[in-house]
């Protein structure tokens, strides 16, 4: 567990400085995009959450993300709640539906979890997609409005910042609590965490509906945002994106997906300026990351820190576990 | 700690990724958003060409108002949240006067909301959602192609002539789809009261075995079929209708039956004898105006135009007439140009109706049928529908607009 | 006597025999899917890819040799193989050096995959649809109960239980085949026989992805051949090897017929969420046999 320090103290502030000024610097193409980049990141650390935390094989985490989005869109405007009750609502309803998925597919373990979850998932994608006259169908829905302090590109990147930072710090805590230990505890060991009297299949439930519930955020966010939901945000292609947003940023570590996501996000930017190909270059970065940076980026990075810290043998291994944040 | 500054210096550099926007300064800056990849493309690109021609030589004597027209292109994938994203970028980063595109209705809808709140026109290029200059149509967004309601209207026009009473319609199961069969059925009612609507049959997007769908509908024994497939769509089911003969059992009515895009995929082996609706066919009519704008094209793109081209095309005049008229490059006296204003197409005058901000296109009804001159289908049987004679009036597009 | 003929009924029989013809694409590919799913443990989601693929080439091969007929047969006879050998070099080049990582790292190597297949397609043969043209004697219909049949189809209904019966040998019947379902089983054991574990898995590989190529040819004539196919068939493919127990092929049989069948009946019965009875069917089927009807290699 990870002191607070003087140095961290100072350096939070600086960041959040940093992120705090940004608008009032960068053209509002940035912020927007930074706005993106935050959401995404939120819902690729709710995934982490599952899987890396949990060895869990979410391979369908997006449905939990649009479900929050679609949630929150349709209370809005086919059923004219007010927003800020959609807010609340479209993450509780990703809990619930994480809730539900988790207890039909938390028999099996492993790939058959997984390829399940997918195919339920997908069942939950083409209700949506062809109740065209409750979720708008394969149109998505547009237009989406959001309370008037939000309305500014400006707003929407405030509340994005501090309600993803609130979301990250407490999933930070809870994996720092004796349950964060006990779900890595399941992910490294099932069988002796079940000797020790772990009831794991309750844990690892609870873990995918907490995953569930900021997926959901994430979902919401991304309304704030953009003001639209497309039937894509609960595309299986999605879900092993934002897989490989944490694979790529490191996903043994807390802010891996976070800074996979943002790379992910602006290289896709950028990239689809200039060729129409970018699932191949996706592609092949996949490839490289997993042939070459499995531990991914900032796992490498650590990697590196920690080996000039204390030297090379077995001490990295004990060193990496301390960081596990 | 340590991990903050990285993550900082991480964000900062990846700032590197920066490319500087693409336009020259002085020149009138147009935005396409659109589907440049995967089966759209096919439609997409004709718009983008018929546009370049059509400003090209204006370019060539200098432009308008002094200034050239360009334009940047950037590939939506079919993706609406990508669309919306690509329109933010094009406004924000790029700058662009003017947006259009695309092909997806869900993203020029999310565009159209996109133009209102950042006040940019936006020239709807293909999507056919009736929504887009009907119900969420407003002052900044304008469309040159036809929708799903003028479809609907064109289409029951024609059908209410022929001897039809049963009615059944089927379709693939999207807003395109079923605002098509809606649209036509709603009018093929009002024209030919005493018409009776069996059943419909709905399969998902893409579906590429219908076999299943269509053996009920045959053993119903409607009439007359109204088919509301879309792009990939209308391949599976005119290869299905020609596999099992469906024109000898009922007739069988397709928006874009008759279309190049459709029949010249599928050869030899479309089926004969399907009705269908389309705003352009580069063979009809056989004026001089058409002629040339075919030749033309050819010449330039080495192959005849498809209906993607006479959008793009009229897109072109529109947006070269409208600064001509407006006197400067500015949004909201471009709007006030581009009500009523009538421009030259190969299919004739074409006015941009100010009531709605939309194209007011005519539209041909014909029948498949195969020909040794070419080695695909043409329609045959040709009846042009004029525009004023099928779009829906000024006060009904009010009406839902009000709702 | 009026249930048994509403059962019985022309619509419900015409609807089976249409729900069959598609059936017999999903068992080809799904059969293949599930080999590599039993023996490698990779659940391959590049495996719509490379229908696709298949798909793609037979439509080059066919334009190769004219359209028609010979096109035709030449498509069926090398477009499986040209995706065999694409996923042999896929399979020596990468796979082959990471079978000892995780499931999860694999799974995610063959979505790689997915990304790359799916943009060489767009790349190759561009963004088009394709169609291949029937040859002549395929073309038409025959009259069931008052309904056109496609000649097509029917040629499908032959060739379903021909490749069943052709995989049945290979796996049951040739040595190859019980190595392969011993791998599976305990790949250790098999190795520590002497048995070169790596080149069976090769093999099961690349007949899999062979299988998923030749799925792809023979549904190239009555469909649209374009990019997407992939994603949608991936899906399903999915669910039928979840149904029937991974890893086992008449598992894939089953599953086919129960996807197939409570797809094309559940049309008749509630047209827009027909496509919901598949998936109640696995739900179903998972509350009762949570690892599949069959016994799964698992």
């Amino acid at each position: 567990m990870r002191t607070l320090n003087q140095k961290s103290i100072i350096s939070v502030i600086v960041i959040a400085a940093i992120f705090a000024v940004a608008p009032f610097g960068l053209p509002r193409f940035y912020v927007y995009l930074i706005a993106l980049i935050v959401t995404t990141g939120l819902l690729s650390t709710s995934l982490n959450f599952v899987l890396g935390f949990g060895g869990i094989y979410q391979f369908h985490h997006a449905v939990f993300y649009g479900a929050g989005a679609y949630a929150a869109a349709v209370m809005i405007m086919k059923l004219e709640y007010n927003p800020w009750i959609a807010f609340v609502v479209g993450p509780l309803v990703a809990a619930f539906l994480s809730l539900i998925i988790g207890l039909i597919c938390i028999r099996l373990s492993k790939l058959y979890f997984g390829m399940l979850q997918i195919s339920l998932g997908s069942l939950v994608w083409v209700i949506v997609y062809r109740w065209y006259s409750f979720t708008g169908g394969d149109d998505g829905i547009h237009g989406i409005s959001v309370p008037a302090i939000l309305e500014s590109p400006n707003a929407a990147y405030y509340f994005t910042l501090i309600v993803a930072a609130l979301s990250l710090f407490i999933m930070y805590r809870i994996l720092n609590a004796p349950f964060g230990s006990i779900l890595q505890g399941i992910r490294d060991n099932v069988v002796r965490s079940q000797a020790v009297g772990v009831n794991v299949r309750r844990h690892q439930l609870i873990a995918i509906v907490i995953a569930g519930f900021f997926a959901g955020i994430a979902g919401v966010l991304f309304v704030v945002v953009d003001n639209s939901v497309f039937p894509d945000m609960m595309f299986w292609t999605l879900s092993l994106e934002i897989t490989i947003m944490a694979l790529l940023g490191g996903w043994y570590t807390f802010l891996g997906p976070m800074l996979g996501a943002a790379i992910i996000v602006l290289l896709r930017t950028f990239v689809s300026t200039v060729t129409d190909y970018w699932a191949l270059v996706l592609g092949i970065v996949l490839v490289f990351v997993i042939l070459f940076l499995p531990e991914g980026v900032l796992g490498k990075v650590f990697e590196i820190w920690h080996e000039r810290r204390v030297g090379k043998t077995g001490e990295v291994e004990r060193a990496r576990e301390a960081n596990y944040a | 700690m340590r991990k903050g500054i990285i993550l900082a210096i991480g964000f900062a550099s990846l700032a590197l990724f920066v490319t500087p926007p693409a336009f020259a300064q002085n020149t009138i800056k147009v935005g396409f958003v659109d589907t440049y990849s995967g089966p759209p493309s096919v439609y997409t690109f004709d718009v983008l060409d018929g546009f370049k021609m059509a400003i090209e030589k204006v370019n060539a004597k200098g432009g308008v108002l002094g200034k050239k027209i360009e334009y940047v292109t950037r590939d939506e994938k079919f993706k609406p949240d990508v669309g919306l994203a690509m329109a933010k970028e094009l406004v924000m980063r790029e700058k662009v006067d003017l947006l259009a595109g695309t092909i997806n209705s869900s993203a020029t809808l999310a565009v159209s909301d996109f133009a209102k709140k950042e006040k940019i026109p936006f020239i709807c290029s293909f999507a056919k959602s009736e929504k887009i200059t009907g119900e969420q149509g407003h002052r900044y967004v304008f469309s040159v192609a036809e929708n799903t309601r003028m479809i609907g209207k064109a289409a029951a026009v024609a059908l209410s002539k022929k001897p039809f009473t049963k009615y059944w319609m089927a379709g693939e199961d999207y807003e395109y789809g079923h605002a098509v069969a809606e649209a036509t059925w709603r009018y093929v009612k009002e024209m030919k009261p005493d018409a009776q609507l069996m059943g419909q049959t709905w399969w998902k997007v893409g579906e590429a075995d219908i076999g299943p769908y269509i053996a009920p509908i045959v053993q119903a024994k409607p009439d007359c079929l109204i088919m509301a497939t879309g792009g990939s769509g209308n391949l599976i089911f005119m290869k299905m209708a020609k596999a099992m003969d469906l024109p000898k059992e009922l007739a069988v009515d397709l928006h874009t039956s008759i279309e190049l895009s459709n029949l010249q995929p599928l050869g030899n082996d479309a089926p004969e004898g399907v009705y269908g609706t389309v705003n352009y066919l580069y063979y009809y009519p056989e004026t001089a105006e058409n002629k040339a704008f075919v030749d033309e094209f050819n010449k330039l793109y080495n192959r005849p135009p498809k209906v993607g081209a006479l959008y793009g095309y009229a897109l072109g005049q529109l947006v070269v007439n409208a600064y001509q008229k407006a006197g400067a490059v500015d949004k909201e006296k471009f709007i006030d140009a581009m009500e009523g204003l009538v421009v030259d197409s190969p299919v004739g005058k074409l006015e941009m109706r100010k009531c709605d901000h939309q194209l007011m296109l005519p539209m041909f009804f014909g029948v498949t049928k195969k020909t040794p001159d070419h080695d695909y289908l043409i329609a045959t049987d040709i009846l042009t529908i004029p525009g004023k004679d099928y779009l829906p009036s000024c006060d009904e597009i009010m009406k839902v607009r009000k709702k | 006597m009026d249930l048994l003929s509403a059962i019985w009924s022309p619509t419900v029989i015409c609807q089976i025999l249409m729900g069959l013809s598609r059936t017999v694409i999903l068992f080809i590919v799904a059969s293949g899917l599930s080999l590599i799913l039993g023996v490698l443990r990779i659940p391959n989601i590049a495996h719509g890819s490379l229908y696709m693929i298949g798909a793609f080439m037979a439509y080059t091969v066919s334009r190769l040799f004219g359209g028609g007929v010979a096109g035709y047969w030449m498509a069926v006879l090398i477009a499986p193989l040209a995706v065999a050998f694409l996923s042999f070099i896929v399979e020596r080049g990468i796979f082959c050096r990471v079978y000892d990582r995780e499931h999860i790292m694999l799974f995610l190597l063959t979505f790689a995959f997915v990304l790359i297949f799916g943009d060489l397609v767009k790349m190759v043969w561009g963004a088009e649809y394709r169609t291949i043209p029937m040859p002549h004697f395929f073309q038409g219909a025959i009259r069931i109960l008052r309904m056109p049949f496609p000649i097509y189809n029917f040629f499908l209904l032959i060739v379903g239980p021909l490749v069943a019966i052709v995989l049945y040998f290979l796996v049951e019947k040739t040595k190859m085949g019980k190595i392969s379902r011993a791998a599976a089983v305990d790949r250790e054991m098999v190795a520590g026989v002497g048995i070169n574990v790596s080149r069976v898995f090769c093999s099961v590989f690349v007949i899999g992805c062979f299988l998923a190529g030749l799925g792809g040819v023979l549904v190239a004539p009555i469909v649209n051949v374009s990019l997407g196919m992939d994603h949608t068939l991936i899906m399903e493919a999915f669910l039928i090897v979840i149904i029937g127990g991974l890893g086992n092929i008449w598992g894939a049989l089953l599953g086919a017929l129960i996807f197939g069948l409570t797809a094309s009946l559940g049309i008749l019965i509630w047209p827009q969420f027909g496509i919901v009875f598949p998936y109640a069917a696995v739900i179903v089927v998972l509350s009762f046999r949570p690892t599949g009807l069959l016994r799964s290699t698992w």
